[in-house]
């Protein structure tokens, strides 16, 4: 082998989502007649979730796949590019500008000053919102006691009436099952059905009306740009077969969870209809606007994001 | 400067040899434990990657650090410091004599049960042991009971934490697996309390078999006024559980919340009992910050360790170990129970997840074998690791609180016959999946 | 208590000094901590209305006593340490291990400080070379992965003062001073 890499992902080992990536490094290697490999490690391995950026920037690890959200911290943009809350409702229009309206142009001018290089995108889908009480619309979100990861979106649940509370992924579970939130936002359909937040939390809203994260998969600069053209379309390709493989075997497995549900009858599954939704995203956008006041590349995010939702006739 | 050494060509084998030689090596002089492992770390990550690899170490402090749920060991540290600086500990056990009294090794199996209890209220270990080391331990020893067993039982009852729901190991375990973590903490229960009837079992046969284990029944009948008395030291003690564990299962408090429930509730508790004084509090306080500043430390040392060795290719080792071993899926569960055993003697339980289960998870499901089952026995073989040395975490734990004269080579020989209380709990599992009721 | 019987090795110094009196506002954290945490349980489920800050804030105060409590220790030299071998040899062979392994400890120290001023300039700096300071990217936002991280450094760079000052201090002492602050 020519090439031998070390990513590390923002997924666990036994999630599926790990699984996906883990085929993706499996596509490279045929792709490449088994010249490039790349070891992927599981969150944590080498250095936490929200310190990759950091580690590939330097060197440490060669890339990651993970939440851009994650790195809000460093640039409101990270966390405005990578989950928009209310501006996508399929995957393949968050896919569509990403790769030609814009964002993946918008992603490395975002990361090559922090020594990364944008290879693509992909994405687990729509998530599914967990919650305890029954929720069919905003007004239901008034008091909502919800846990909400970093970024954007505990910004946007606030607006609208929730109260969000911050606790780590670890917890989620028992304080859902205990009754010290209310609702959460997790992960896709199939995901907290299996690790058994629907048992604790019956009223699930699928799809979600919240959240649909931008995976990226990048590495670092120096390395990629020391590729043969080649070999960087190999990543490339293969990158895009991840993306397809995941969407589209995720959105099965939902489907499947959600008839296993259905069947054992405990679960009531929320849909919210069209009105709502777009109250929501109302909602949201009055938020992309702080955000986008707070950088300039968040501005940047913000122009672009609605010149395409615009071109689109996706926003009026 | 950049990489010395070519660690590809030596291989992850010898390089695991080598860096456990150079811990005990190091750990023989007299270095304090945290620098053995810190510079450990340090010394693999220059020599295979130069300096450049050194901020994975700095960068795994500041995420140890920055936790939510250690938030509960300083918590539960603070609780103990309050509870030993008032007389609400001594009352409490002079009362526990009232109730076990009667039986030989009575307070010693009661501190089991306190344990069981302090073990629902929390997800991880540490600061259960601080508080029972604190606590039960000179309360033990002042009334007669053997050292050994008195040692034995706080870092074994200690550690129930993360055996009995709710649990972190577990929850690490089922995101990790992917599989329903209330199917996980159902599954625990049951070989929990096996485990802590074993340490109750234990206490009863060495204390009736052997003389000067335990302090013979008092055999004078107390007046009932006196037994009144001692019976109003447990009433705020069950009070301060009762509004902690209320709090967790009413769902007012998250388990990380609950711990300042507790110090709260004991705050109050002396505040009746009119001890309480700012010199308390303060004194309390500063002997907490010296307490969790060595266990953290502790912990940074390994997290910094296992960065270092993932680096390295620590899950390919593991990896490695596990191809072609055998087809028989008894032989695979006990190789893999095996390399559990070893890593936990180096290694702290969060590294050893992230090592193995990469590897182990997919092979337990590959077989048919139920992951439910397999995180409970994963958890119950984090009980050994525990208590294992050399890197026995609740032996360090204790030895933070423990009076100077008890050395950690004294904790290590005193928790043996726990460890293969634990083995033997891991065993039956193993045998018998029933027993996690699935 | 064993613990607060212990105060401040003699070998420590001056500096060993300043770091046992500065333990009082990092405990006081501790006991702070408690307090934000209960309010939040407080308002959470007695008012319904959770705060944005009240995790954050613990874990940052914790954090803060965790990096200190580390240094805080180094100075009463009560970090734990297995004897077997220290304890069974004389005071001349004990004296000149304190200093090999406040030597070894201080340059661990001294890396640590170089990496975490990396980790610094990353969360202190955009790579432009603009100020701004890393946030949790929570609802809330605040500045405390940068403060955190500074404060890492500021501890490692105090732990590498504290182990030169042990070291000097261990060779210069007479055999059986050093033997007497062991754990
Ligand atoms: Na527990
Ligand atoms: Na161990």
């Amino acid at each position: 082998q020519d090439y031998s890499f070390r990513f590390q992902s923002s997924d666990p080992a036994g999630n599926p989502n790990f699984e996906f990536q883990q085929g993706w490094t499996e596509t490279l290697k045929e792709m490449s007649d088994g010249n490039v490999v790349v070891e992927l490690l599981p969150v944590g391995s080498i250095v936490d979730y929200k310190e990759t950026q950091d580690a590939v920037g330097a060197g440490i690890i060669d890339g990651h796949i993970t939440d851009t959200s994650y790195f809000a911290g460093k640039d409101p943009a990270f966390g405005l590019i990578a989950n928009p809350v209310g501006a996508w409702s399929d995957p393949s229009e968050m896919i569509d500008f990403v790769e030609n309206g814009g964002g993946a142009e918008l992603m490395n001018e975002l990361l090559n000053p922090y020594g990364l290089e944008f290879i693509g995108v992909s994405t687990p889908g729509l998530e599914a919102f967990v919650s305890k009480v029954p929720l069919d619309g905003v007004a239901d979100l008034e008091g909502l006691k919800v846990r909400n990861p970093e970024g954007l979106i505990a910004n946007v649940f606030r607006a609208a009436g929730a109260a969000p509370v911050n606790l780590p992924a670890s917890e989620v579970y028992t304080s859902l099952d205990k009754g010290v939130i209310d609702a959460a936002d997790y992960s896709v359909f199939s995901v907290n059905q299996e690790v058994g937040m629907n048992e604790v939390a019956t009223h699930p809203v699928y799809p979600g009306f919240h959240s649909l994260p931008l995976i990226e998969v990048s590495m670092n600069k120096a390395k990629w740009d020391a590729l043969p053209e080649d070999v960087q379309d190999m990543f490339k390709a293969s990158v895009k077969e991840f993306q397809q493989t995941q969407i589209n075997a995720l959105k099965e497995r939902d489907l499947a969870a959600i008839e296993e549900a259905k069947a054992k009858g405990d679960v009531t599954i929320h849909d919210w209809p069209a009105e709502e939704r777009a109250k929501f995203r109302g909602i949201a956008r009055g938020e992309w606007e702080k955000v986008a006041s707070q950088s300039e590349m968040a501005q940047k995010v913000y122009d672009s994001l609605n010149a395409y939702l615009e071109s689109k006739g996706l926003i009026k | 400067m950049s990489a010395v050494l070519d660690f590809a060509a030596i291989g992850i084998g010898p390089l695991t040899l080598w860096m456990f030689g150079l811990m005990v090596a190091l750990l023989l002089t007299g270095m304090p434990l945290a620098f053995v492992t810190l510079l450990v770390a340090l010394v693999f990550a220059v020599l295979g990657y130069g300096t450049m690899a050194v901020p994975i170490i700095t960068s795994r402090i500041y995420t140890f650090v920055e936790s939510f749920v250690f938030v509960s060991v300083p918590m539960f540290v603070l609780m103990a410091a309050l509870l030993d600086r008032s007389g609400i500990a001594r009352d409490l056990f002079d009362a526990m004599k009232l109730i076990g009294g009667r039986l030989r090794g009575g307070v010693a199996v009661q501190t089991i049960f306190v344990a069981v209890v302090l073990a629902a209220m929390s997800g991880i270990i540490g600061g259960e042991i601080v508080l029972l080391g604190m606590i039960a331990l000179p309360q033990m020893l002042r009334q007669g009971y053997d050292r050994k067993l008195a040692i034995g039982v706080v870092c074994a009852g200690g550690s129930l934490g993360t055996m009995v729901p709710p649990s972190i190991v577990l929850i690490i375990y089922g995101l990790t697996a992917n599989v329903s973590i209330g199917d996980l903490f159902t599954a625990a229960f049951i070989p929990g309390f096996m485990l802590a009837m074993f340490y109750v079992v234990y206490i009863l046969v060495l204390s009736y078999s052997r003389p000067n284990i335990a302090p013979p029944p008092d055999p004078v009948p107390m007046p009932g006024a006196e037994k009144i008395k001692l019976l109003k030291g447990l009433i705020l003690p069950l009070l301060v559980v009762f509004f902690v564990l209320g709090s967790i299962y009413a769902g007012i408090a998250s388990v990380t919340e609950a711990s300042a429930v507790g110090v709260g509730g004991v705050l109050l508790s002396t505040v009746l009992r009119g001890e309480f004084s700012l010199k308390m509090l303060r004194d309390s306080a500063m002997q907490t910050l010296a307490t969790v500043g060595m266990i953290v430390w502790i912990g940074i040392g390994a997290t910094a360790l296992v960065g270092v060795y993932n680096l390295m290719g620590g899950i390919r080792f593991i990896s490695e170990l596990m191809t072609g071993i055998s087809d028989n899926p008894t032989v695979i569960v006990l190789v893999m129970m095996a390399i559990l055993f070893v890593l936990g003697a180096f290694l702290d339980w969060v590294g050893i997840a992230l090592l193995t289960m990469p590897i182990f998870v997919p092979i337990i499901k590959t077989l048919g074998l139920d992951p439910v089952w397999f995180g409970v026995l994963f958890a119950m073989n984090m009980q050994v690791s525990f208590l294992s040395p050399p890197f026995g975490p609740a032996a360090f734990y204790l030895k933070s609180v423990a009076p100077p004269d008890i050395s950690l080579g004294e904790i290590f020989r005193s928790l043996l016959p726990f460890i293969a209380l634990q083995v033997l709990a891991v065993g039956l599992l193993i045998a018998f999946p029933g027993i996690t009721g699935r | 208590m064993s613990e607060l019987a212990k105060r401040v090795a003699p070998e420590a110094g001056r500096l060993g000094r300043i770091i046992d009196k500065g333990g009082y506002v990092f405990a006081a954290g501790i006991v702070l901590a408690a307090g934000i945490l209960l309010l939040e349980v407080f308002l959470r489920y007695v008012f319904n209305s959770p705060t944005l800050w009240a995790h954050e804030t613990t874990t940052f105060l914790c954090g803060l006593a965790f990096l200190y409590g580390g240094l805080f220790c180094v100075a009463r030299n009560s970090h734990i340490r297995v004897v077997l071998i220290y304890d069974a040899i004389g005071p001349r062979a004990r004296r000149w291990l304190n200093v090999a392994i406040s030597i070894l400890s201080l340059i661990a120290s001294g890396f640590f400080a170089f990496a975490s001023w990396i980790m610094v300039s990353k969360a202190f700096w955009t790579p432009t070379g603009d100020f701004r300071m890393e946030t949790s990217g929570s609802a809330w936002n605040p500045p405390t992965p940068a403060l955190v991280k500074g404060f890492l450094l500021l501890m490692l760079i105090a732990m590498a003062l504290q182990f030169l000052i042990l070291a000097f201090n261990y060779l210069r002492a007479p055999a059986d001073r050093a033997s007497e602050t062991d754990v």
